[in-house]
């Protein structure tokens, strides 16, 4: 943790509202507020789990070398999120090709969605094509469900991850 | 021990000798010692030795001030002890002497009594036995108006010279101190005259003092001498007496019983460390050795201290070590450790070149102003930093200079305008263009130190005159300002300094008079390209951009009306876009709510009215309706309206979201009043033509209706008692007289049928538009004027007009509404409505078994709105309409649950009796409605017997406890807890979630009482998981409230308690995980993401 990867990185603004639309606004509804009756019991109305949920649950984890947010340094996105059937593709974004933190990044998403997401997914972490000089390595080992349960025994591995974790689900 | 006797001796012949001399009131006193029988008082004095009762001194002191003895009397009886050979009756004596001193008025001691007592204290000060009830007599002896000055030098040289502090505990030594403070107050100029001796004498006892009781004492002292004495020289004394107690480090034992604080002493020491310039030498290295190596805590002391002392030390001393607390200053500043310290050394800094300003000492001849070397240094520091404006010290640096500007004028001109220039320069440079952001935030850091602080301002609030500095700090800007504003301007163009320079823009125009109108117009001008822009290209900056254009609204409306308002009321179509047009919906919606928030002011609102209503006149028949081609026969049904309705709809949210803007103010807007006559009738004609039309119409939507009714509640809010007088008498004629007219501004087109919503047969449209009328009387003020002798008949009526078969549940909400409305404020008025709720109502509906249940809720519910009206007023009626819920309840009748959860809705909040809606409430109307209920339900709650009676005061008990404060019921929680567990098995969704939120109310006021918790944690984790799954619990509010309380436990449950349950509890929540509602997944989540934190 001595080498800082990299000391400037841009960070940019946080989306202020949360990224989820009103039914007005995608269509579904044409009133503007439509905030009916609802019944609470009823079990026919599903919201399945899709891209922006995903994206809630790793937005503000934090970088494990600065004080901000995956999402304010832009390493991960909703755009880069792809949900099939019970499969679960997550991009990340490096903020510079030798970052060496990009492995504790990818686990860190890796446990967060662990922890989150119903067993029945299989969730897929990658770095984003070309934006990583290991690129292959780094998408080895976080898909290597060995590896990763061998990087959760290693405590001082665990402690940093807790550190980073701690902040997600935050909504400042 | 040879010496004491004689001396006592002495003193007593003294008193006897002086009789002569001293007057007639120890005359008297000698009078009476012959008439006094001795044996009493000797008999007490024997008593207390053997006893030490409190009771033998006070019979003493009242002998004493009733005159049946005199103290010498008491000092010949106590002779004996005074001079005995044995300590502890030695001691004793003295003790009784001094407790009758202390008991006895100050004022009825005479000079000679307290010369003599004083001479007799000083010389029992030299025995170890007798020194502590002796300096405890002289404390009190010292508070005696009568005490001369000649005895004071003796007294104290008795007391320096015997009186060893370190040898003494800690309330004898409190003695010595509250003496000293008595003395000073009294005596200041004897102990002035003393000189040296005392001030001496004094630093050498108070040395060494440690307890937090004396040193409170000592410090006021210490502060009295430093400014008052001529200490010189003694300083490094006093020094060593004030300064070696900061900063305080004292903690309070836990259960303290004297209540003394580390801030009562901080601020008992602080006006001693700041009493004197002479300590400034010694003292500000000490501070800055604190400063540099404290904690956060330590820190904020010294620095508040140094906030403190610096004007009193002088310029001289801030000089002297100038540079070190510039740097000591500058470390705290531009790497702070946390906010608190931060903003206190920045207020310390502007207090040091305060000082500094004060008394400038100019050396470079060239400069125009006399600014101090220094300070010239500290602000050339400052703009070095600004210099690399990325950079977080830059900011810091920023904070600096702003902070300088209400110092001085040569040196706030000279920061805006060195650090406007820099930062323009920066701008222009185009090796710095990655750094254009920073600029313009830090300039934006500027430009708000110059505004003044509060709200912006308006052109009926002139922008001078409020403070001296007002006008000069806005003159400060003006050599830069053209650069300033070009550089926002240009700042615009780019997405990356969009956003920061509308926030610099907003900060510029809140500086009085700092642009012209025509600049504004300018800047409207720039700005309001971004107004109309699609979202996905400028996402971000619509809110910024909108907020900005509204403050220039309050400053120059025309410019909006003229340049960005056309557009806008354009992109309102005139048709509603059909069904499938969704991006042309989003587009009126998006230009709705600009308009919305910019039309604000007076003039503004005024065209935005006339232009919405324009639009709904346009929507109130679906179909174009050219003569030349009459519409179909076939009139549209419904589904073609939605679109027309939901743009009418919009168009009347936008309006009552400005209109619910410029009411909420805190001074509402003036404009408001005056749409009552025009907007109000205008609605209501729209509303209520569409109601007695024979075919469909827009403006029958329910929907709308709410909408319209949100807008005559926030315009009869804002309207004054004359003009509501108008509205509700046409409003009256309207609904119950027929005479629509009246309320619809003289306009009205007879479609099909007459106008009556209140008759048996109104059809369902007529009736909603009950809505409206019920709007209205929601925040009716209390003095209007209504019939009186009509209205018991009135609202009797309006209750069998909610029981008819065709009632929907908002005509039913809406009726309540007016009924809750207006018992409450004219409760005096319906004594007849309120017999026939009691007999006829009661009898024949609410208890009536033979109606169905269905009716009878529905009068429950109507019951408890008006009981709720009648609580929270204190009325008497409201106990006895209680109680009759409490019947229903008891009956364990179909109603019942209704009847409990009604009990809970009596305490409850709601919209409608709040006091900007005039209604008239009590205060602590819920404690005492609590107090009345709750042992009640308890007791019948507490009776297990399973039956639906019990059943339904769980429910009651619930519903109650959840509407009331925690602190009410906090202590009971114990015996609450396993009723409340019970009720958590009961199949009421509503019940389990007020339990659930009961008990997430109390979980962290639990912490004293954490046994209680700790006893049922395991019991309430299995609970809480079975509620939280979708397959056991269909309700998502309930899921949602134990998935909460479950996230809860582990922050307030030892975890070995939980640890058996933490493997089951993680499997169940990833079930729960899968769950089909999004906001039950969250909790989930959340949940599941502390218990896996848990950890022994």
């Amino acid at each position: 943790m001595n080498e800082i990867f990299n000391a400037n990185p841009t960070i940019y603004t946080k989306s202020k509202r949360s990224l989820r639309k009103s039914p007005f606004e995608t269509g579904q509804s044409l009133w503007v507020d439509d905030i009916e009756q609802q019944d609470w019991s009823d079990a026919s109305n599903v919201e399945p789990i899709d891209q922006d949920e995903v994206f809630d649950l790793i937005r503000s984890i934090a970088d494990p070398e600065h004080p901000n947010s995956l999402e304010e340094l832009r390493v991960v996105s909703a755009e880069q999120i792809d949900i099939g059937n019970n499969l679960i593709t997550v991009e990340f974004t490096p903020t510079v090709p030798h970052c060496g933190m990009s492995t504790l990044i990818g686990l860190s998403i890796r446990v967060r969605l662990m922890r989150c997401l119903p067993p029945r997914f299989k969730v897929d972490i990658r770095v984003k094509p070309g934006s990583h000089q290991s690129e292959l390595a780094v998408n080895k080992q976080l898909n290597d469900k060995e590896r990763v349960a061998a990087a959760l025994e290693n405590p001082a591995l665990l402690e940093t991850l807790e550190k980073c974790l701690a902040t997600a689900g935050s909504q400042e | 021990m040879n010496l004491r006797v004689p001396l006592c001796k002495g003193r007593v012949s003294i008193s006897c000798g002086d009789v002569g001399h001293v007057g007639t009131i120890w005359n008297s006193e000698i009078d009476l010692i012959s008439s006094t029988p001795m044996e009493g008082l000797e008999r007490h004095i024997r008593s207390w030795f053997a006893s030490e009762k409190a009771a033998e001194i006070e019979h003493v002191i009242s002998a004493l001030s009733s005159g049946e003895c005199s103290l010498l009397d008491i000092v010949k009886a106590l002779g004996e002890y005074l001079t005995s050979e044995e300590d502890t009756l030695r001691t004793k004596g003295v003790q009784f002497l001094s407790l009758v001193i202390e008991g006895y008025p100050k004022e009825k001691l005479n000079r000679q009594a307290v010369h003599v007592l004083a001479t007799f204290y000083c010389t029992k000060l030299e025995d170890t036995e007798t020194i502590t009830p002796a300096l405890r007599g002289l404390s009190h002896l010292v508070k005696c108006p009568a005490l001369a000055s000649s005895d004071v030098p003796d007294l104290l040289s008795a007391m320096f010279t015997h009186v060893k502090m370190r040898a003494l505990v800690q309330t004898t030594r409190f003695f010595v101190f509250n003496t000293i403070d008595s003395l000073l107050k009294s005596h200041s100029d004897d102990l002035k005259a003393m000189g040296d001796q005392f001030v001496a004498g004094y630093a050498a006892l108070a040395s060494g003092e440690k307890d937090p009781r004396n040193l409170t004492v000592a410090f006021a002292i210490a502060r009295v001498i430093l400014t008052e004495f001529d200490i010189s020289k003694h300083v490094e004394d006093y020094f060593d007496i004030t300064f070696c107690y900061f900063p305080i480090t004292f903690r309070p034992p836990p259960n303290d019983p004297y209540g003394i604080s580390a801030d009562d002493l901080k601020s008992s020491l602080l006006p001693c460390l700041s009493a004197t310039p002479a300590f400034g030498r010694l003292g500000v290295p000490l501070f800055l050795e604190k400063l540099t190596a404290g904690s956060p805590v330590t820190k904020r002391d010294t620095l508040r201290a140094m906030s403190l002392c610096l004007p009193v030390y002088g310029p001289s001393v801030a000089r002297e070590f100038g540079p070190k607390l510039w740097s000591a200053l500058k470390l705290e500043i531009f790497q702070p450790v946390d906010p608190a310290t931060d903003k206190a050394s920045l207020d310390t800094l502007q207090v040091f070149v305060r000082v500094l300003q004060s008394n400038p000492i100019v050396t470079d001849e060239g400069q125009s102003n006399d600014m101090d070397d220094l300070v010239r240094t500290v602000c050339v520091d400052c703009l070095e930093a600004i210099g690399e404006p990325e950079k977080p010290q830059a900011k810091a640096g920023m904070k600096i200079l702003c902070s300088f500007l209400t110092i001085a004028q040569d040196l706030s001109s000279y920061a805006v305008a060195q650090a406007a220039d820099k930062l323009v320069t920066i701008f222009h440079d185009p090796m710095e263009v990655s750094n254009r952001p920073s600029v313009i935030t830090l300039l934006t850091d500027l430009l708000n130190s110059l505004a003044p602080p509060e709200d912006p301002p308006t052109p009926d609030k002139p922008v001078v005159t409020e403070s001296g500095s007002t006008p000069l700090l806005q003159d400060l800007l003006a050599p830069s300002k053209d650069a300033v504003l070009g550089l926002l301007i240009v700042g615009l163009k780019a997405p990356t300094t969009r956003v920061p320079s509308l926030h610099g823009l907003a900060a510029l125009i809140r500086i009085p008079s700092a642009v012209t109108k025509d600049e504004l117009g300018y800047i409207v001008l720039e700005v309001s390209e971004f107004v109309g822009k699609e979202p996905d290209e400028a996402e971000d900056v619509t809110s910024d951009v909108l907020s900005l254009l509204s403050s220039i609204a309050i400053l120059a409306p025309q410019h909006l009306a003229s340049q960005v308002l056309p557009p806008l009321f354009l992109a309102l179509p005139d048709r509603a876009p059909l069904r499938d047009a969704h991006s042309q919906r989003t587009e009126y919606w998006r230009a709705l709510s600009s308009l919305s928030q910019l039309c604000a002011h007076p003039e503004l609102f005024e065209t935005f009215v006339i232009r919405l209503t324009t639009k709904l006149d346009l929507l109130r028949s679906p179909l174009p309706t050219t003569l030349a081609n009459p519409p179909p026969a076939d009139i549209p049904d419904a589904k073609e309206m939605e679109p027309a309705a939901a743009y009418a709809h919009a168009i009347l949210t936008a309006l009552a979201n400005t209109l619910s803007a410029k009411v909420s103010k805190s001074r509402p807007d003036a404009d408001v009043p005056k749409y009552i006559n025009t907007l109000l009738p205008h609605l209501f004609r729209l509303c209520l033509e569409a109601a007695v039309a024979n075919d469909e119409r827009v403006f029958a939507d329910i929907r709308l209706l709410r909408v319209v009714a949100r807008i005559i509640r926030l315009v009869i809010e804002a309207s004054p008692t004359a003009s509501q007088n108008k509205f509700f008498s046409g409003l009256d004629s309207a609904y119950l007289g027929g005479q629509v007219k009246s309320i619809t501004g003289g306009e009205f087109a007879f479609l099909s049928e007459e106008f009556k919503p209140m008759d048996a047969g109104a059809s369902t449209r007529q009736r909603n538009t009950v809505l409206l009328y019920a709007a209205a009387h929601v925040p009716m003020k209390r003095d209007v004027s209504l019939d009186a002798i009509r209205l018991s008949r009135r609202l009797a009526d309006l209750i069998t007009w909610c029981s008819s078969d065709n009632c929907t549940p908002s005509q039913r909400e809406a009726a309540s509404h007016v009924l809750a409305s207006l018992v409450n404020k004219r409760a005096d008025d319906i004594p007849e409505f309120l017999d026939y709720l009691l007999d006829n109502y009661w009898s024949n509906v609410v208890y009536n078994r033979t109606i169905s249940v269905g009716d009878r809720r529905n009068a429950v519910a109507l019951w408890a709105s008006i009981t709720r009206a009648l609580l929270v007023r204190s009325h008497p009626s409201a106990m006895v309409l209680t109680d009759k819920l409490f019947i229903l309840i008891d009956d364990g009748d179909d109603v019942g649950w209704e009847a409990a959860h009604a009990l809970g809705m009596l305490a409850t909040r709601d919209e409608v009796l709040t006091k900007r809606n005039h209604a008239i409430l009590k205060i602590l109307y819920a404690q005492k409605y609590l107090d009345a209920v709750l042992p009640r339900i308890l007791e019948a709650a507490q009776a297990v017997t399973g039956s639906r009676r019990e059943a339904a005061y769980l429910v009651a008990l619930a519903s109650v406890l959840n509407a009331v404060p925690k602190a009410l019921y906090l202590s009971q929680m114990p015996k609450l807890m396993p009723l409340l567990i019970r009720g958590l098995g009961l199949e009421d969704p509503a019940l389990r979630v007020d339990i659930i939120n009961i008990l997430t109310n109390t979980v962290d006021a639990a912490s004293d009482e954490k046994s209680s918790l700790t006893t049922y944690a395991s019991a309430l984790v299995l609970v809480m998981l079975k509620n939280s799954m979708v397959a056991e619990m269909p309700d998502s509010r309930v899921r949602i409230a134990a998935l909460k309380y479950l996230a809860l436990l582990p922050g307030v449950i030892r975890y070995d308690i939980l640890h058996p349950y933490k493997v089951q509890v993680l499997k169940d929540l990833g079930k729960v995980l899968d769950d089909p509602r999004r906001a039950v997944r969250k909790e989930a989540v959340d949940a599941r993401t502390k218990w896996y934190r848990y950890t022994g």
